[in-house]
């Protein structure tokens, strides 16, 4: 009679191209990632219960009005009719624009309606207020 | 004195790669952790055109105004309105009641905001408008105190 030897086999996972996936995936995501170009101003946006978000931000064109009044585009410190001006060329580039609003909910509305008024000057007629979710 | 010969065994380096992955998942891991996502939301809207020679006038009774005075103090058409559930209420109504005199037209609604007002009370309105499914068109404009 035979006894059957015992064969034992061993089991072993590849981990020598391990560090080359984990790499790989580094350098996916550090290339694919967009920083954002401008600083703006710190605002308090104000909070909505209807907030939306908003999945294709290429289009997106951000304007910041501090508590103060001062509007900014593209880091510049512009006035309502600059606003005008850089949003007609922003609009021959990119017919679909959309002008991003992010206003301090303390400003008065005054300087809102300004720029509101300048965008449409501009031909920028897609816009966004920036709001926070509301909770409860 | 007899000279050994010199080994000939080639001395290998070695690099240890076996702990890299732990270091590649680990940098992946710290910097998704220390991400912060900024993601842009917001209330949208669509300007109307400005018009240019051609001015498209509206029947006064198909629009419904709700204005903001200059401290924030909301009206809807004439009456005061105190909190926005109500305002809610009585604008849905409003719509619905338009529509059922007109065949199911929609009504515009103008947000009347004072330059003096908070912006915020402003998006407060818009937000309890964009709530209501039934309201379709929504328009802004502004008073100017004095004027």
């Amino acid at each position: 009679m035979r006894l059957k030897q015992k064969v034992t086999t061993r089991v072993n996972i590849p981990t020598a191209s391990m560090s080359d996936i984990a790499f790989l995936l580094l350098l996916f995501f550090l290339v694919t990632t967009k920083f954002r170009k401008e600083i703006g101003f710190k605002v308090l946006l104000p909070e909505a219960r209807a907030t939306e978000r908003i999945i294709k931000t290429e289009n997106l064109a951000r304007i910041y009005i501090n508590s103060k009044g001062q509007i900014s585009v593209d880091d510049f410190l512009v006035n309502p009719e600059g606003v005008a001006s850089r949003f007609k060329l922003k609009v021959l580039e990119n017919p679909g624009v959309i002008a991003y609003i992010k206003a301090d909910k303390r400003v008065k509305y005054d300087y809102v309606d300004q720029v509101l008024e300048a965008l449409r000057d501009a031909k920028a007629l897609r816009v966004i207020f920036a709001t926070e979710f509301k909770k409860g | 004195m007899p000279v050994l010969p010199k080994s000939k065994i080639p001395q290998e380096a070695e690099i240890p790669t076996a702990s890299m992955a732990d270091i590649a998942f680990l940098l992946i891991i710290f910097f998704m952790t220390s991400t912060v996502f900024m993601r842009d939301k917001g209330l949208k809207l669509v300007l109307p055109e400005k018009a240019g020679g051609q001015v498209v006038k509206i029947g006064g009774e198909r629009v419904i105004r709700v204005s903001i005075n200059d401290v924030g103090e909301i009206y809807l058409e004439e009456e005061n309105i105190t909190s926005l559930s109500d305002l809610k209420e009585k604008l849905a109504n409003r719509i619905l009641d338009y529509k059922a005199k007109h065949e199911g037209k929609d009504p515009l609604i103008i947000i009347r905001t004072n330059v003096e007002a908070p912006y915020e009370k402003m998006i407060e309105v818009f937000d309890v408008i964009k709530q209501i499914p039934e309201a379709k068109a929504v328009s802004l404009a502004s008073i100017k105190t004095g004027g």
